[in-house]
């Protein structure tokens, strides 16, 4: 019953949907506002709607209604209730019903909120939202349908149940918070091209796009580092980030959302760069389009790349039809976009933003040329070549480089023109620590590598100016003995400022992560209990393994031994080879995995693989990683995540 | 235009220019593989230093050295035609017959020496009406 009603109210939807089409093109020629308003009641109900089909679905999961086939395909009665709810969005068909219910939320807050203040912007909002809900709600209704029942010659006694991999806890709340950004960003696009098409960006306009594109930021960024965090603690290749074009096509949007938010702080404080900010709020969400088309479309081999339905012919019309409308409003309007201010001097904090701009968009090129390369190889020769990490890193490390330094300069130049004099005031200290670092780095270093020795001058150079900066507002606010109170006012006296020197702060900890990359060392290697491997300074000695059948799963438990160079134990560690579904006498359907042990510290993790195990010799094969730095990824990614929200939350301004 | 302008552009040509030059459809790049169908290898006799091949592992063709657990060979199927690969090293968790697998490495002697062993991602894990329990 349930499920009826779940697909019913898809359909619903779809009929709503395309009804807001013939009452926003009643509105037009009538020019009577009451049709604009039954629109927007449409649009609201398809949003109430597609609410209804989720929490049917999201029911029927918990319940295991195996009726259904994506509830059979994904969830189990074994299945943990958290991870039913988490299987809403582990399928394609429940993915894209999860991509319309959280649009929909966004557009119910866009509605209730920042179209009561722009009423001029309504028509054109609804108009593409509306086009956007069409795309999504067909897709649900005749391609990935999650209430399809199974066929009807077979009934099911107990589903598939999730991947043992997808039950941790961060892999199951990483693509909902992407989705979050990824569908926000939709809302941005809409309101940069309803401002355009009805020429009415304000200054309330800029403020409340810059208000939504850090919220939808804060999202992306979170996303994407959950996902790093996830793939480091549970895959069991030791790293975060692959370069899959599945990871770029996230990277994609991050960048030039990125590059919006400053170039549009420019916008808000002189009301320049308007076309450039078009570009860059507009293709963020064509940016998420093209990489959902390279997900969904399996144009691209990729590991992470669904497969069942190919989805790719519609997200390329979708995306097809989406650039040419952009183009085509954002040539009609770019006389209106112009603006007559320049940007004279070098030395200026808008020359900084722009530089800024540069290194993102270079980034975001160069990513979307390596990610799409397999494609226009083959449409340039018909070979289908591909570009590995190597390319990626070659590319990406230099111009990352100069934009750590960026993030350093930015904040000691002013607004409209710096003179030498302050240049040089302001650039003396960091410039003189960054130098010492670097003279340290190469006075104590075994083996120089160009890329640390940059890297170190970066960051010391960047916190030197970033928190130089924290000093000067400070001393200024400091009317208080208390030192706390006096950091918190200092902080709260600029939230937008210094919100963002927290996210800078945070990317300079990543970067402080990535150095470590550079030091990376792992050794595979067999050991019989009793036996002992020397390996990067420490001794790894393998106590025993042994066997244990557990609720779900058989574990063979390795017990490792850590000795340093100083021959005092550092830790032990008990990385297992588990076999889900071990009972069943289908070898197809046990599910071999790796339980990792990591010993982290601050300065690095000594990561463990039990990789197989040879019972008749008593044999356990293991892989060892050193990755020094690596927890500063994710110490910066939270302080990212924290800077963010403390530079659009609270406020008593208007969404 | 303007100074500012002027610069930004010129560094932007040079370096989308480098980009165009590390990638040069016709180079042989060291940082390019060209990807090959089974099928198309099954025709080549030749030595190719790097390809990449995607495929789904034929059944009852892994076969696991006794000596060394970490040392396997294999066959990847598209269709009718497939190819034998060695690897050595760690096999992802998901590696099994019928799995999708994404293998690079080097071709040679009519099978692949591969360097790189991928299964697909969990994430993507589409569960298969065919091994539900049924009644």
């Amino acid at each position: 019953m349930i499920s009826q009603i779940g697909s019913i109210a898809i359909s619903l939807a779809g009929g709503l949907i395309f009804s807001s089409f013939l009452f926003l093109g009643l509105f037009k020629i009538l020019d009577n506002k009451k049709y604009l308003f039954v629109a927007e009641r449409a649009i609201l109900a398809t949003c109430y709607s597609i609410f209804l089909a989720f929490f049917c679905l999201l029911n029927e999961l918990l319940v295991s209604n195996f009726n259904l086939q994506y509830v059979a395909q994904y969830t189990s009665y074994e299945t943990p209730m958290f991870f039913k709810v988490t299987a809403l969005w582990a399928g394609q068909a429940g993915s894209l019903l999860f991509w319309s219910f959280i649009t929909s939320l966004f557009t119910v807050v866009y509605i209730f909120t920042t179209l009561k203040r722009m009423e001029s912007l309504k028509f054109h909002s609804y108009l593409i939202l509306a086009f956007i809900f069409s795309f999504f709600i067909l897709l649900s209704n005749f391609i990935a349908n999650p209430f399809d029942p199974v066929s009807s010659d077979i009934i099911v006694q107990n589903g598939n149940g999730l991947n043992p991999l997808l039950q941790n806890f961060f892999m199951a709340i990483h693509p909902p918070i992407l989705y979050i950004g990824f569908t926000g960003s939709a809302i941005i696009f809409v309101m940069a091209l309803a401002a355009s098409i009805s020429k009415d960006i304000t200054f309330d306009w800029v403020q409340s796009i810059r208000r939504w594109s850090l919220f939808v930021w804060t999202f992306l960024s979170a996303g994407i580092i959950l996902g790093g965090y996830w793939a480091y603690n549970e895959l069991g290749w030791g790293g975060y980030w692959a370069w899959d074009p599945v990871e770029n096509s996230s990277l994609m949007p991050w960048l030039t959302l990125t590059a919006f938010i400053h170039s549009s702080m420019i916008q808000e404080k002189r009301g320049m760069l308007k076309k450039w900010n078009f570009l860059l709020a507009t293709s963020t969400y064509l940016l998420v389009i093209l990489g959902t088309f390279i997900t969904r479309s399996g144009v691209i081999s990729s590991v992470h790349s669904f497969t069942a339905e190919n989805l790719g012919p519609m997200f390329f019309s979708f995306l097809s039809l989406l650039i040419f409308y952009t183009i085509f409003w954002f040539f009609k309007r770019k006389s209106y976009l112009d603006t007559d201010d320049r940007i004279d001097s070098f030395t200026s904090r808008e020359g900084g933003f722009l530089y800024n701009n540069l290194i993102l968009i270079l980034m975001c090129f160069t990513i979307m040329w390596g990610t799409l390369f397999p494609i226009l190889s083959e449409a340039w020769d018909g070979n289908k070549i591909y570009v590995g990490a190597s390319y990626f890193n070659q590319l990406n490390i230099p111009i990352g480089l100069v934009l750590l330094f960026l993030m350093g300069i930015g904040p000691l130049l002013s607004w409209n023109y710096t003179s030498n004099d302050i240049l040089l005031r302001r650039f003396k200290l960091p410039s003189v620590l960054s130098f010492t670092s670097g003279f340290f780095y190469c006075l104590f270093t075994a083996s120089f590598q160009l890329y640390v020795f940059v890297a170190i001058m970066g960051i010391v150079f960047t916190l030197t100016s970033i928190l130089g900066e924290f000093f000067k507002s400070y001393k200024k606010q400091k009317n208080s003995s208390n030192i706390i109170i006096s950091v918190a006012k200092m902080l709260l006296s600029n939230r937008h400022k210094n919100g963002g020197y927290i996210v800078h702060i945070g990317i300079v900890l990543i970067f402080i992560g990535f150095i470590g990359r550079a030091f990376e060392v792992e050794k595979e290697f067999s050991l019989s209990p009793g036996e002992q491997i020397y390996f990067a300074n420490y001794t790894f000695k393998l106590n025993s393994i042994k066997s244990e059948a557990r609720d779900n799963h058989y574990a063979f438990l390795s017990d490792i031994d850590v000795i340093d160079k100083q021959n005092q134990f550092l830790t032990n560690l008990k990385p297992e080879k588990r076999i889900y579904f071990y009972w069943n006498s289908d070898p197809e359907k046990r599910q071999p995995h790796s339980e990792l042990d990591i010993h982290s510290t601050i300065q690095k993790d000594i990561y463990s693989i039990f990789s197989a195990y040879d019972a008749q010799k008593n044999l356990g094969y293991f892989k060892i990683m050193i990755n020094p730095l690596v927890n500063w990824v994710w110490i910066g990614g939270v302080m990212m995540v924290i800077g963010s929200l403390f530079a659009f939350w609270p406020s008593r301004r208007k969404v | 235009m303007n100074k500012v302008t002027i610069s930004i552009s010129i560094v932007f040509v040079i370096v989308v220019s480098w980009i165009f030059y590390l990638t040069n459809f016709k180079q042989d790049s060291s940082l390019t593989v060209r990807y090959y169908s089974v099928g198309e290898l099954s025709d080549i006799s030749s030595q190719i230093d790097k390809v990449k091949v995607g495929g789904y592992i034929k059944p009852n063709s892994i076969i696991i050295s006794e000596d060394d657990q970490l040392d396997a060979s294999f066959f990847v199927y598209q269709n009718n035609d497939s190819v034998k690969v060695s690897y050595y090293g760690i096999r992802p968790d998901l590696f099994k017959d019928d799995a999708e697998v994404v293998v690079s490495g080097s071709y040679n002697n009519s099978q692949i020496s591969a360097t790189e062993l991928q299964t697909k991602c969990a994430s993507r894990y589409e569960g298969d009406l065919k091994n539900i329990e049924k009644i």
